[in-house]
C-alpha cells in the first residue's frame, strides 16, 4: 500500500528460508522484504558453507538475535514474523511466533495484527496438536471466513503455504465465496 | 516554590496570587479541578445477622496530614446530634468535601422519607436512592468511593452495597475501597469468600473442591477488620491514626475507635 | 389559624388534606423518580471536562476512575434468544469486581445486557424498565421490545456528545414479534439482528460463535455454543472474566442458567475435550 491504492493483490509475503523453514512477515513496508531477504540469504549461506541445514529453533534464535541487534540500532527493523518448520531430527513441525520487539515463542498456532482478534478464539476452540492436514485446512477456513465476515478493513484473500517433512510448497486455496455476518 | 518567593519580595503594586488576565480583553478560562484525593480506606463485611463497616480516621492531602480524626463513617436518619435509631451507615472515601455532601443529602433524603410515608426506609430502598444521588451527578461526579451497610428487614441478614464514583452498584459479602483497597480486597477474597482455598487433601485436577463461603460470626469479622487496617498502615502512606467500626445490628448501631499507628 | 398548626405540627403521611390531587403531586415532587436533570460543571465545555476527570482510556492517570470492561453476546435461533456474559468490571488495570450482573432483567420477558459504564448501564436500563411498565399500565399490553429499544435509542441520543458510554443489547419476545433481538448503543445506533457481540472481548467471542453460528440448533447446543464463546473472551481478553452468566429467553419468557465460575469451565473444557492447547509446558 502507498497511499490509498492496492499495488499488488496477491503479493507473496513468505520467504523459504532453507528446505524446510519458511518465515511469513508483515509490518512496515520496505523493512519487511528487506529483513525477510537478508535473513533468507544468511541462513543459504549458513547451509552452503556447512552442508547442513539450520533447525528451525535455531533459525529462530538466529532470527531472533538479528531483530534484537535491529531494535537497538538507530534505525530498527518494524518486522512482526511467523516462522515455521520441520525439524528432521525431532520429526516434529514447529512454529515460532516473534515480533518486532524480538519476543520469540514457540507455539501451537499464531496470527500477527488484527488476525488475532479474531483468530486466536477459533484456534483456541478447534485446534488439537493431533489434527490431520484436511483438518488443518477447515480451521483455516473457518478464521478467513470470520476475517472475510468481520474485519472492517476489506480483505484481500490469502496464500496458503505448507511445510512438512517433504519441504515447502503452495497450497492451492479458493477463496471467492462471499460470506456475510448473520 | 521558586515561583512564590517571587512574589513575596516588596513591590509598590499589591499583587494577586494567581496570574493576571492578559490585556486583551478575551476570556480567560481556567483549569476547573474541583477535587482533591484524601486518601484513606474503608472496608465493610456482611454477616449472617449484622454488618461491619470501617474505616480509618486519617486525612491526607499530598504527603501533609492534616487532621488525625476525620471519620469516613456516617449514620444516615437518624434523630437529633446523635442520629438515635439510625439503622443505616454510610461510608466515603475519596475527596472528603464530597463525602460530607453526599452524606448530607442522602441523610436528609432518608429523614425525609420517614417524614412523609411515617416508616423508616429499608436498606434496599436506600441503596437505589444513593445510587440515583451519585448518578444525579453523572456529568460532574463526586469523587467517592460509597459503601453502605445495613440489616436486610425481609430475612435480617447484613445487607452491604458498594458503588463507583458516578452509582453503579452492587449488592456483596465484602468490600474495601479507598487508598488501601488493593491491599486489602484480595485479603477479603480470600478470607471471607474463602476464594483459592480448597479442602485440604482433596484430588488434584477437576475434582479438586473449593471451600464453600458461610457467613462468619462476628469476633472473626471484627478480628480481619483489625487485621485488614494494621496491615495497611503498614504498608500505606495515607492509612493510620484511628480505625472507626461500626456494627449494625437489629439492635441499632454500635461504634468503637481503636488507636492505629500514628506514624 | 388552628388549620395551619394542625396541618405542620404533623407529618403529611398523617394529614387529612393529603389525599387530595396537589397534595399528592407536591408528595411526588419533593421526592422525583429517575430524575433527569443532571447537575453540571462550571465550564465552557462539560463533555471534554468530564473526559479529562474520567476516560482512563486516554489518561490513565485521571482521579475519578468509572468501572467499564466487558464480554457480552447474545444471538437468536430457532428456540427463541441466547444471551451470555462475563462478570468483569475493571477500573484502569484495578478489577473493581468479579461478580458484576450483567444481564438485566428488565421484567419477566425483556433482557437488557451491560456494556460499557456500569452506571450508565445500570441506571438507563432501570429507567427503560420504568418506562416500559408505565406503556404496558396505559395501554394495558406488553411494550413491543423495538418500542422498547426506540425509547432507549432515542434516549441516549438526545446525551449524544455528553460522555454516556453503553452498548447495550434489548432481547425480549412478544406476541407480535416473536423473540427480537436489538443492539443500542451510545452514539445512538439502534439494529435490529440475530447476532451480536458487545465489548473489549467481542472479537473472540464472535470468532467462537461465527464459526458455528446456525439458526437451526437445538436448545443445548445453543446454550453451550453461548457459554463457550464468553468462555473463549475471558480467555484471551484480560478486560473479561469472573463468572458466566447465562440466560435463555423462550415464548413464555426467559429462564435463567445459572453463574458459574470460569476457572473450573476453563479447566474442564482443557482436560476432557483437548481445546486450549496453547496452554501447556511441552513446548518452549
Amino acid at each position: 500500500m502507498r497511499g490509498a491504492s492496492i499495488l499488488k493483490a496477491n503479493d507473496d509475503k513468505t520467504r523459504q528460508l532453507n528446505k524446510q523453514t519458511l518465515m511469513a512477515f508483515s509490518g512496515e513496508p520496505g523493512d519487511t522484504v528487506q529483513f525477510a531477504e537478508y535473513i533468507q540469504a544468511n541462513i543459504q549461506l549458513y547451509s552452503m558453507r556447512n552442508g547442513t541445514d539450520l533447525s528451525p529453533y535455531e533459525v529462530s534464535s538466529f532470527v531472533r538475535s538479528e531483530l534484537a541487534k535491529s531494535l537497538r540500532s538507530r534505525s530498527p527493523y518494524t518486522v512482526n514474523l511467523l516462522l515455521s518448520g520441520y525439524d528432521p531430527i525431532k520429526q516434529k513441525p514447529e512454529l515460532y511466533w516473534i515480533d518486532y520487539l524480538a519476543s520469540s515463542a514457540p507455539v501451537p498456532y499464531a496470527a500477527h495484527g488484527y488476525a488475532q482478534y479474531y483468530c486466536l478464539s477459533i484456534l483456541d476452540k478447534h485446534h488439537h496438536p493431533d489434527i490431520s492436514l484436511e483438518q488443518g485446512m477447515k480451521i483455516l477456513r473457518m478464521c478467513t471466513d470470520e476475517l472475510k465476515r468481520r474485519l472492517p478493513i476489506d480483505f484481500k484473500g490469502v496464500m496458503v503455504k505448507i511445510v512438512d517433512k517433504e519441504g515447502v510448497r503452495e497450497e492451492e486455496y479458493v477463496d471467492d465465496k462471499q460470506v456475510y455476518a448473520p | 516554590m521558586a515561583a512564590h518567593t517571587l512574589h513575596t519580595l516588596p513591590s509598590t503594586n499589591p499583587s494577586f496570587s494567581f496570574p493576571q488576565h492578559a490585556p486583551s480583553g478575551a476570556p480567560t478560562q481556567h483549569s476547573f479541578y474541583p477535587y482533591t484525593d484524601n486518601g484513606g480506606s474503608t472496608l465493610g463485611i456482611s454477616g449472617a445477622s449484622f454488618t461491619v463497616i470501617a474505616g480509618d480516621t486519617r486525612l491526607t492531602s499530598g504527603y501533609n496530614i492534616l487532621t488525625r480524626y476525620a471519620p469516613k463513617l456516617f449514620k444516615i436518619g437518624g434523630s437529633g446530634p446523635d442520629h438515635k435509631g439510625a439503622k443505616i451507615v454510610l461510608s466515603v472515601v475519596g475527596f472528603a468535601a464530597d463525602g460530607r455532601a453526599l452524606q448530607e443529602r442522602l441523610d436528609t433524603l432518608v429523614k425525609l422519607y420517614r417524614y412523609q410515608h411515617g416508616k423508616d426506609i429499608t436498606v434496599h430502598a436506600c441503596a437505589q436512592r444513593l445510587s440515583h444521588i451519585l448518578y444525579n451527578k453523572r456529568f460532574f461526579p463526586y469523587y467517592v468511593q460509597a459503601i453502605l451497610g445495613g440489616v436486610d428487614e425481609v430475612d435480617g441478614s447484613g445487607a452491604l452495597y458498594s458503588y463507583d464514583p458516578v452509582g453503579s452498584y452492587e449488592r456483596e459479602y465484602c468490600r474495601a475501597a479507598g487508598a488501601a483497597a488493593s491491599l486489602i480486597m484480595p485479603f477479603l477474597d480470600n478470607q471471607v469468600n474463602l476464594k483459592n482455598q480448597y479442602e485440604p487433601g482433596s484430588v488434584q485436577g477437576l475434582e479438586k473442591k473449593q471451600l464453600e463461603a458461610k457467613p462468619l460470626d462476628r469476633e472473626t469479622v471484627e478480628g480481619l477488620v483489625r487485621d485488614a487496617f494494621t496491615s495497611a498502615v503498614e504498608r500505606h502512606i495515607e492509612v493510620g491514626d484511628g480505625l472507626q467500626m461500626m456494627v449494625i445490628t437489629n439492635e441499632g448501631i454500635e461504634e468503637v475507635v481503636l488507636p492505629l499507628k500514628r506514624d | 389559624m388552628d388549620t395551619l398548626v394542625a396541618r405542620y405540627s404533623r407529618p403529611s403521611h398523617q394529614d387529612p388534606a393529603y389525599t387530595s390531587d396537589d397534595q399528592q403531586q407536591a408528595l411526588a415532587d419533593v421526592a422525583p423518580p429517575l430524575s433527569l436533570n443532571f447537575a453540571l460543571p462550571p465550564v465552557a465545555s462539560s463533555a471534554s471536562w468530564l473526559r479529562a476527570m474520567t476516560d482512563d482510556a486516554s489518561n490513565p492517570n485521571c482521579p475519578i476512575k468509572i468501572a467499564h470492561g466487558t464480554t457480552t453476546l447474545a444471538f437468536r435461533f430457532k428456540g427463541g434468544i441466547i444471551v451470555a456474559t462475563d462478570s468483569r468490571a475493571t477500573a484502569g488495570n484495578w478489577i473493581a469486581s468479579q461478580t458484576v450482573k450483567k444481564v438485566i432483567e428488565i421484567n419477566s420477558c425483556l433482557l437488557g445486557t451491560m456494556a460499557g459504564g456500569a452506571a450508565d448501564c445500570q441506571y438507563w436500563l432501570a429507567y427503560l424498565g420504568m418506562q416500559c411498565r408505565l406503556h404496558e399500565l396505559r395501554h394495558k399490553r406488553r411494550i413491543s421490545v423495538a418500542a422498547a429499544s426506540k425509547i432507549l435509542a432515542n434516549l441516549v441520543y438526545s446525551y449524544k456528545g455528553m460522555g454516556l458510554s453503553m452498548g447495550t443489547m434489548c432481547a425480549g419476545v412478544t406476541k407480535e414479534e416473536g423473540p427480537a433481538l436489538y443492539y443500542i448503543d451510545s452514539d445512538g445506533t439502534r439494529l435490529a439482528g440475530n447476532l451480536f457481540c458487545v465489548g473489549s472481548g467481542q472479537t473472540f467471542a464472535y470468532g467462537v460463535l461465527d464459526a458455528e453460528y446456525s439458526y437451526e440448533m437445538d436448545d443445548d447446543t445453543a446454550l453451550e455454543l453461548g457459554r463457550r464463546s464468553i468462555l473463549a473472551a475471558t480467555h484471551r481478553d484480560a478486560y473479561s472474566g469472573g463468572f458466566i452468566n447465562l440466560y435463555h429467553v423462550k415464548e413464555e419468557g426467559w429462564v435463567k442458567h445459572g453463574f458459574n465460575d470460569t476457572n473450573p469451565i476453563f479447566w474442564n473444557t482443557k482436560l476432557t475435550k483437548g481445546e486450549f492447547s496453547n496452554v501447556t509446558s511441552e513446548l518452549a
